[in-house]
């Protein structure tokens, strides 16, 4: 059975490898074999102090095995490729099946990784000439510790997935992976400390630690046999596979208990009267606000941001650090923003509502950005003031009155924009398990969105750097609102244009083909205005990709050095009238300043006219096109029924007036 | 462009679509006559959701063109959109609200006044028996509930033409015989009716008109007597896309 149940893994992830998916397992496998590399290297190369060699190599374990226990809380998943729910009509007692099951989650990228990088257990007993005996033990410790990893990996994942199908449990989880992350990107604190562990060795209650933790008893276990310590060798191994067993039983009584039970159906709603929404904008806002505080996903997404910003600002109060509490307000912000790009992906397929609604798009796009809005800007005001007024930082006003109306502002645009640009297909919401393991973050995402909402904010932060004290605030205002308009914009059109593409995506996953087929008619001139951002339009559906996105980038861009950094600063030198704000110029040595407003001129010159010239090259080619299709494929006319029938020419007698 | 006043409810011409090197749709042509209810049957896979799909707006087709009441659904989508109502299959719907939301909201979106929205909604759900699920979520309804909830959204509007998936699909008697009424009431008001269904019995108790694809094709269409044929729906679907009834003894191993 436990053959059948691999070759079956086998198959079925052979068959749903495409593109993506194998790019994913080519990039894990590399970052996973680099890190287990850098592990091997660590246990080979040579230690001031002669301690540190199995310390390192255990602070190194105990990351890794943390990896497989947490890693399922912090991105979804753990290994589903053969679903259990598959094999509950088979004749086969739930141990059974546990069995095959946890031997099938052996095979796979992880654990294989996993293993090379264990392996710097024997390297570093070989390196340090521990003897034979200790080698032998070393190769044993690291196959029981992967089973250790595997199998409470998969108990953890099971015990979290009981857990996350209520509000309670979105929030608790939520918080147990929001505060693993904040640590992890607060141990900046620890550096220090590690800087002189590294050179003098480490602080005996650490190494103690460290191989008291089960990742460090195959450590235990090579030293013990290095020196003839049997006894203290077998209970070390005895642990480890003791540990393995238990981990497997426990996650075979979950598994029953997953086999035997059904989602429970969703408990009765609070429903409030929604009067307020008495138009298309405010209706979609009221949908949002509901999927917010309903949605289970959307719910955890919100308890994580809050908690990521409250344990990461915290968290430098414990070694006296108070600076990061005054933003704590744009942290929440930033992370409301980066998990909040993928709105269309968890609706799914429901956008098939809107394609059949006209008009809707714009409606849907500003409604959403309003809901986050409304979500978002109310918590982050409020730790923004609660933590000043704490902290008595009233000198940072300026500074937070700046970057947090930009950011909001860019966040209410960057997440409609990257939800309909990028979004990432998730399982409907009607058909998705209770668990909410099983719909995975696309961290890419959440990455490309922090990056992108911070950069909203840089104008902003540059005014308040460069100009005088009005500048920030203003910038940021105006620029957080220009943002969310234009983006939002921006976001409309390409809803508006490419909706079919978008939910074909949603519905398949397969990604919508760059250049649209060209229609076998020339459709008559619609009377919907067409949203000025169409990539047909402009007739840049032809171009390549790079030549696209220079078109679009310069035309948009260059007026920053063509005006702003060119004609303006140009007026105020040569009218004498000088307020240097964040014009470069202005703030150069005075030889340079007409220098500099020269080159800034010729650059933004240079963007404008290539950017139009490849544009209007392309724009001239679609219309090319556009006119050959035009006297082949004039509309039939009229329409033929079928080869074998005769067309029933009786229903115009049955029509009925309305 | 016809007239508004001449065109047929639904023309279809040359639309074709192709997933990969297989055509899922093969240049159909099809025209559903004004105030017809109209079947589209046909085998599993054979291009019925796709066609519909391409026919309403939600799908690119390749080539060809879909028009209703003379408006290309391609060219002109918002004017051919305010006259359809559609009812996919198993596709979402705003999942995390209740009927009753659900209806004011798409409404509002339509742009309908909210006294209107009300009294439409009212009526919508209390004709299909949805009334008393006022807390219960949209993701939390059964089978015959959604197809209920997602045929109440297609009719807010008051559309010309209903375009429905698989409506009868999975659903329970009682909910089929409701909805069956509506749409009868539907058609008997000047209503037009396309669905595709792959239930015979359903397609002869309710249609005048059908069409049968196979393979992405229309293999035969007009009114159901003629493609009927003077035999039972079932026979001619069969002799049609060429599928048989499987030979006795085999399996011979089931016998006990």
């Amino acid at each position: 059975m436990v053959v059948l149940l691999i070759r079956m893994k086998l198959a079925v992830l052979r068959n749903s490898m495409n593109g993506q998916r194998a790019g994913r397992l080519v990039t894990g496998a590399v970052a996973g074999l680099t890190l287990a590399a850098g592990l091997i290297l660590l246990a080979g190369r040579g230690y001031p102090v002669a301690s540190l060699r199995f310390d390192v190599l255990g602070a190194g374990f105990a990351l890794w095995t943390a990896g497989w226990l947490l890693g399922p809380a912090l991105f979804g998943g753990g290994d589903e490729t053969l679903r259990p729910e598959q094999f509950s009509l088979l004749p086969l007692t739930p141990r059974r099946l546990a069995a095959g099951l946890a031997a099938s989650s052996f095979v796979g990228v992880g654990p294989l990784v996993t293993l090379v990088a264990f392996s710097a257990l024997v390297v570093a007993s070989v390196k340090t000439g521990l003897g034979a005996a200790a080698t032998v033990v070393g190769v044993l410790a690291v196959v029981l510790q992967l089973s250790v990893c595997v199998l409470t990996s998969r108990l953890i994942t099971a015990v979290l997935g009981q857990i996350m199908r209520s509000k309670v449990g979105a929030a608790l989880a939520a918080l147990v992976s929001a505060a693993i992350l904040a640590g992890l990107h607060s141990s900046w604190v620890l550096s220090p400390l590690a800087q002189t562990a590294l050179r003098t060795g480490f602080p005996d209650s650490l190494s103690a630690w460290l191989t008291a933790l089960p990742s460090g008893w195959g450590l235990l276990a090579v030293h013990a046999a290095a020196q003839g310590n049997w006894p203290t060798v077998a209970a070390a191994l005895a642990g480890l596979a003791a540990l393995g067993l238990l981990s497997w039983y426990g996650w075979a009584g979950l598994l029953k208990r997953r086999l035997a039970t059904r989602r429970a159906s969703g408990r009765p709603v609070r429903v409030s009267s929604g009067d307020w929404a008495r138009g298309p904008v405010t209706a979609v806002v009221a949908r949002e606000l509901r999927t917010w505080s309903r949605d289970l996903l959307r719910f955890h997404y919100l308890v994580f941001a809050l908690c990521y910003a409250l344990v990461f600002c915290l968290l430098p109060l414990a070694v006296g650090a108070s600076i990061f509490l005054p933003w704590t307000g744009l942290v929440f912000a930033l992370w409301v923003a980066a998990i909040s790009a993928n709105l269309y992906g968890e609706d799914g397929t429901e956008l098939w509502g809107k394609l059949m609604i006209p008009g809707s798009a714009r409606h849907d796009v500003r409604g959403r950005q309003l809901a986050w809005l409304l979500v978002t800007a109310p918590t982050a005001l409020t730790l923004t003031i609660a933590m000043v007024v704490l902290t008595g930082e009233y000198g940072l006003w300026p500074w937070l009155a700046t970057v947090l109306p930009a950011l909001l502002g860019g966040g209410a645009g960057v997440t409609v924009l990257v939800s309909v640009l990028r979004p990432v297909p998730m399982t409907d919401p009607q058909l998705r398990g209770g668990n909410l393991l099983e719909n995975g973050t696309d961290f890419a995402q959440v990455l490309m969105v922090l990056i992108l909402s911070a950069a909203t904010a840089a104008p902003a932060y540059l005014a308040a750097r460069l100009g005088p004290v009005w500048a920030g605030p203003v910038v940021g205002l105006a620029g957080g609102a220009l943002l969310a308009w234009s983006l939002g914009r921006w976001a409309a059109a390409k809803l508006e244009s490419s909706a079919p593409e978008l939910l074909l995506y949603l519905r398949t996953g397969v990604s919508p083909q760059r250049r649209r087929p060209a229609l076998a008619w020339k459709p008559e001139r619609p009377s919907l205005s067409k949203p000025e951002l169409h990539l047909e339009k402009l007739g840049l559906h032809l171009a390549p990709n790079g030549q696209r996105v220079y078109v679009v980038a310069s035309l948009i861009l260059c007026w920053v050095p063509l005006a702003a950094q060119g004609i303006v600063p140009a007026l105020m030198l040569a009218t004498g009238q000088i307020t240097p704000s964040w014009f470069l110029a202005l703030h150069l040595p005075q030889h340079l300043q007409w220098p500099a407003v020269v080159t800034m001129t010729c650059l933004g010159l240079v963007m404008l006219i290539t950017g139009l010239g490849i544009g209007l090259h392309y724009r001239a080619k679609s219309q090319r096109v556009a006119d050959e299709l035009e006297p082949t494929n004039t509309a039939p006319g009229k329409a033929t029924t079928s080869d074998n029938q005769p067309t029933d020419h009786d229903h115009h007698e049955l029509r009925l007036e309305y | 462009m016809e007239s508004w006043g001449t065109a047929p409810a639904l023309r279809l011409a040359g639309l074709t679509k192709t997933f990969g090197d297989r055509p899922a749709v093969d240049h159909i042509d099809l025209e559903v006559p004004r105030g017809s209810f109209f079947g589209l049957i046909g085998p599993n896979g054979a291009g019925k959701t796709t066609s519909l799909s391409m026919a309403v707006g939600l799908l690119r087709p390749d080539s060809g063109r879909s028009q209703i009441f003379g408006v290309d659904v391609w060219a002109d989508p918002a004017r051919a959109k305010e006259l359809i109502g559609v009812l996919p299959d198993g596709l979402s719907m705003p999942e995390r609200l209740t009927g009753r939301e659900l209806l004011r909201f798409t409404g509002l979106l339509r742009g309908m006044e909210v006294p209107e929205v009300e009294r439409r909604s009212g009526e919508l759900l209390e004709i299909l028996e949805l009334a008393d699920t006022g807390r219960t979520l949209v993701m939390e309804y059964s089978t015959g509930m959604r197809k209920k909830i997602g045929l109440a959204t297609a009719l807010l509007h008051a559309p010309k033409l209903l375009v429905l998936d698989e409506p009868l699909e999975a659903v329970d008697p009682a909910s089929a015989a409701t909805i069956k009424v509506i749409l009868r009431r539907f058609v008997r008001d000047g209503g037009s009716v396309v669905f595709s269904s792959h239930v015979m019995a359903v397609v002869e108790q309710l249609c005048d008109h059908v069409a049968v694809i196979a393979s992405g094709r229309v293999v035969a269409s007009g009114s159901l007597e003629t493609v009927r044929s003077g035999r039972s729906l079932e026979e001619r679907f069969m002799d049609l896309v060429g599928g048989q009834a499987p030979e006795m003894g085999e399996l011979a191993w089931l016998s006990s």
